[in-house]
């Protein structure tokens, strides 16, 4: 019991990670209908920088993480704004493989930048736990939690409730409309690409929080958030806040009790137990769970 | 059930010739004097509170030109996309030759003797004249990807015979000296004509025109016109086709639905649906003189 | 085939030219230092797998980000067959190119249901169930660790030995650059015969207008299909070359990054012509050995010895991702098609000096109303 527990609540924590890594899929998907396909490189990025701004320059943690976020919000904002921006209106292959472009630079320039080497994510929790009930509790993955409804209710404010969040959305729902109506498009794009970058920044810093550390195959594991958002559909922003939950507790749940009981499975079936899972709903869902299908021009 | 042909199917070698057009893709045919080419009955087509066709009802005989004409909006374009399996209609039967229509999917169409064009195009513009009809044939030739590889002597065969009959439709509308031209450096006009020939060249039973010549100069619809009607006469096809332009409809069709706001107004030949005073008040006009559209 | 060609391209394949380059591809291994010739059996063998990508995606439209697991499995299925069961090459290699082909066919269907985006996440999905089996299934991949897969041998001819006939002594490196020409001729006259038939034809229409071409009678399921079973077992055969030429591959080979090189050199060469595979495949095997190469004396290039910034294949990698963008941006198809705007150019200079020197007669109406038009022809072989 004391196992299942403790799984559960490391699921919650990996899931409130995935949730805020999807958030920041949806958010430049909903705006822009942009996959970005390097919201791993980008989770990267802001964790190293934020380890490197702790560990090398010394700066107190929080310091270092704001502007760490700022930093990995400003790599996003650059790329929408000095690149994909001029592929508006291309074939969906072409944006894929841009955001992919994107991904591939990244993926040489931490290591050059950074070193090959796994670290700490420099934050000031490090192994400290809540005891409480005979359950201990780490308390990077409580932060982690708790920042991610943070994050998550913060940005449900903005989305509803402020002028900037209604462009948003009305971007999503017709560009052209929005453009006639005067809505700034291409700030627009813009800002959601930096709230991408930002968002994924928090996210690989509470990643890179104990037991796991920030390493060079960290942007493999934001690439599982890709089931999550799947499962809720490229959609819904709620959706994939619970399928990001969802596979969190899954793997953490596979991790714990697969090698014992299906041992056949491979030692780390939980590795890949979201994308065998995603291509299973996709099977019986191609649009995902909450998904729809688009309506297709002749 | 008209069966859907095999891969290899009968006509495949043979060039394509009057007689293949009226024989059709399957060998065997009932005589289709009796049975209508189209009978649709009942049929409605609701997005939510938007009725975009209410209770239409029609029967299209075997061998006819119908046309079905209204003004912007009437249904024309919905009815046109159920009838090519585009959409599922929220009531209402569709029956050709005498077969259930509904449970067909788009890509069963080509199979049993079905073309359609396009209102926009659906020409691919980077490849040439020839190459765009040619895929009018894909249903009539289906090699692996093993035997297509290899160039096998069947292959070039077929290939052959698909590319004499695509010529042969390039003929009929007379565009065989542009066969090796991209598509997307000719005109309007000639590019709709290659889309018929296209259709043409799927050996159709049932031809579904959708607005042929819209966007054209007044001779370029003369020769439009010239064709369809050489197609209906040679080849003994039923046609339908939605048209705005209602002097080339009146001139062309043998009998005429109007529709308007999704609703069935006036059935029958031209004279009787000109004089139509529901058809008169649907366009806010005086009836259109039948001058041939020359 | 009544293939639109531009003038230039045209020139480019006539038969001609194309012996002109089969003869040169016949002596570079003569004229190569021993790294460059092996780094062109490299170029040869990739060219194989980029060669069937473009079929999937080039050609039929299809986004596939999983084309390291194909590869992984030829050169998985090369070390089983060829190692464990000591079989010849003539077994292996048309045997990775089987399984993989297998293989894409029942990836295939996943394309009939999905759309751009979630085929694109699908096969990412598969490329890391691929590295996860590849570490897992030790009793296949031989685990993490990794495994050797045996080099080439046909009877008696093993390449590991080289080969003798008289005077002319090919080394190893020579032997597997011969036998991935000759696969990749095969391999290209093979796309060429698709190209020009009905099922080349309805690739293009799926990938173009899917809804029309299936209500023009183009078997859509058919075509993606047989699509996904060519570029994987390509891809198959490939890797299994791949696999003997590097002697030994661990789980990581066969990772996204793998992919996504994949996809630069078809889209940096030309993702719908026949040569854009091999001209994409110099580009990114060429360039990290020739960085590598160059490494000792550019002194932020990190080698074995210096201290440099950067490590060549990093440094190729980040000029993969840029190049990437550019060509996406700026020119998207690639090498050949700057080749096309080159040859456009040239041409409507030269006809712009002949409308100059004579007088043109007037145009009638069925021939084309712009012959200079900017509509650049696409050409399929």
């Amino acid at each position: 019991m004391t196992t299942f527990v403790q799984l559960l609540f490391a699921g919650v924590a990996l899931g409130a990670v995935y949730a805020l890594i999807a958030l920041g899929f949806t958010v430049v998907y909903r705006s822009s209908r942009v996959i970005n396909f390097a919201q791993g490189e980008l989770l990267a990025f802001g964790a190293f920088i934020t380890s490197w701004l702790v560990l090398t320059a010394n700066l107190p943690f929080w310091a270092a993480f704001v502007i760490g976020a700022v930093a990995t919000a400003l790599v996003g904002w650059a790329f929408q704004v000095f690149v994909l921006r001029f592929a508006l209106g291309r074939p969906e292959f072409t944006i894929v493989m841009l955001t992919l472009g994107l991904a591939t630079v990244l993926s040489s320039v931490l290591p050059t930048l950074f070193g090959n080497f796994p670290r700490s994510n420099g934050d000031v929790f490090g192994s400290s736990a809540l005891h409480a009930g005979g359950f201990s509790f780490f308390w990077v993955q409580i932060w982690t939690i708790v920042a991610a409804i943070a994050v998550l209710l913060g940005y449900g404010a903005f989305s509803r409730f402020t002028k900037y969040g209604l462009a948003m959305r009305s971007a999503a729902i017709d560009p052209e409309a929005a453009l006639a109506v005067g809505i700034p498009l291409r700030r627009v794009y813009a800002t959601s690409w930096f709230i991408a970058g930002a968002v994924s920044c928090i996210g690989g810093v509470f990643l890179g929080g104990y037991p796991s550390s920030v390493s060079p195959t960290i942007s493999d594991v934001a690439l599982l958030a890709f089931p999550a958002i799947i499962l809720g559909g490229l959609d819904s922003p709620s959706g994939a806040i619970v399928g990001g939950f969802v596979i969190g507790v899954v793997q953490e749940l596979t991790q714990g009790y697969q090698p014992r009981y299906i041992p056949a499975l491979g030692n780390d079936f939980y590795v890949i137990a979201p994308y065998v899972v995603m291509i299973l709903v996709l099977l019986v869902k191609p649009y995902g769970l909450f998904g729809s299908k688009p309506a297709e021009r002749l | 059930m008209t069966d859907m042909p095999t891969a290899d199917s009968p006509t495949a070698d043979s060039p394509m010739t009057g007689s293949a057009m009226t024989e059709g893709p399957a060998t065997d045919r009932p005589a289709s004097d009796a049975v209508p080419a189209l009978q649709v009955a009942g049929l409605s087509l609701r997005f939510g509170a938007v009725h975009a066709l209410d209770d239409v009802s029609f029967d299209v005989r075997a061998g006819e030109l119908f046309a079905i004409i209204g003004p912007n909006g009437a249904g024309k374009t919905s009815l046109f996309n159920l009838l090519s399996r585009i959409y599922d209609p929220t009531a209402g039967t569709i029956h050709y030759f005498g077969d259930d229509m509904i449970r067909l999917r788009p890509h069963h169409l080509a199979g049993v003797g079905i073309a359609r064009t396009f209102q926009n195009l659906g020409l691919f513009r980077q490849n040439s004249v020839l190459d765009n009809v040619l895929v009018g044939r894909s249903h009539l030739m289906q090699a692996g990807a093993v035997r297509t590889g290899l160039s096998l002597p069947s292959v070039r065969r077929s290939e052959r015979a698909n590319r004499a009959a695509a010529m042969e439709a390039l003929e009929f509308v007379g565009l065989t000296s542009v066969a090796h031209l991209p598509v997307g450096i000719l005109p309007y006009g000639t590019q709709k004509r290659i889309e018929l020939a296209r259709a043409l060249s799927m050996e159709p039973r049932l031809l579904l025109l959708d607005e042929p010549v819209a966007g054209m100069s007044r001779d370029e619809r003369g020769v439009i016109a010239g064709l369809i009607s050489q197609m209906h006469h040679d080849r003994s096809l039923s046609i339908v086709l939605v048209e705005h332009d209602m002097g080339f409809v009146m001139s062309l069709a043998e009998r005429v639905l109007v529709l308007d706001f999704g609703r069935q107004v006036a059935l029958g030949s031209p004279d009787e649906v000109q004089a139509n005073p529901e058809v008169i008040r649907a366009y806010l006009g005086e009836p259109v003189e039948a001058e041939a559209a020359s | 085939m009544t293939a639109v060609m531009s003038p230039g391209l045209r020139r480019f394949t006539k038969p001609a030219t194309v012996v002109a380059i089969l003869v040169v591809a016949l002596l570079l291994p003569f004229m190569l230092s021993d790294y460059w010739l092996s780094t062109a059996a490299f170029v040869l063998i990739a060219a194989i797998g980029a060669l069937g990508l473009e079929v999937l995606t080039g050609r039929t439209g299809q986004i596939s980000l999983g084309h390291a697991f194909f590869l992984a499995t030829g050169a998985y299925v090369a070390g089983w067959i060829g190692g464990n069961e000591h079989m010849s090459a003539a077994v292996w290699l048309p045997a990775a190119g089987i399984v993989a082909g297998v293989l894409g066919a029942v990836v295939g269907p996943f394309a009939l249901r999905l759309r751009g985006l979630y085929l694109a996440i699908v096969t990412i999905g598969l490329v890391y169930i691929g590295q996860y089996l590849a570490a897992t299934w030790t009793g296949f991949s031989e685990g993490a660790g990794g495994r050797s897969i045996p080099d080439v041998t046909f009877g008696s001819l093993n390449f590991t030995n080289g080969f003798s006939l008289g005077s002319l002594s090919i080394n190893r490196n020579g032997c597997y650059y011969y036998l991935a020409l000759i696969i990749l001729v095969l391999a290209m006259l093979y796309v060429r015969n698709v190209t020009r038939s009905t099922l080349g034809r309805s690739m293009v229409a799926v990938r173009d207008r899917e809804l029309a071409a299936a209500v023009l009678g183009v078997n859509v399921a058919r075509t993606k299909v047989r699509a996904f079973v060519i570029s994987s077992a390509l891809a198959g055969i490939s890797g299994a070359l791949y696999g003997a030429f590097l002697s030994f591959v661990v789980p990581q080979e066969w990772g996204l990054v793998l992919s996504i090189q994949y996809v630069v050199m078809i889209v940096v060469g030309g993702m719908t012509s026949l040569w854009g595979p091999v001209l994409g495949s110099i580009f990114v095997i060429g360039l990290p050995a020739l960085l590598q190469d160059v490494s000792s004396s550019i002194p932020f290039l990190s080698n074995g010895s210096n201290n440099g910034v950067i490590a060549p294949s990093d440094a190729a990698n980040i000029v993969f991702g840029v190049v990437l963008v550019a060509f996406l941006i700026l020119e998207p198809r690639g090498v050949v098609g700057i080749g096309h705007r080159i040859a456009g150019l040239a041409r409507r200079r030269a006809a712009a000096q002949a409308a100059q020197a004579a007088q043109a007669p007037p145009p009638d109406t069925t021939t084309p109303t712009n012959p200079t038009s900017h509509e650049e022809v696409q050409a399929t072989s």
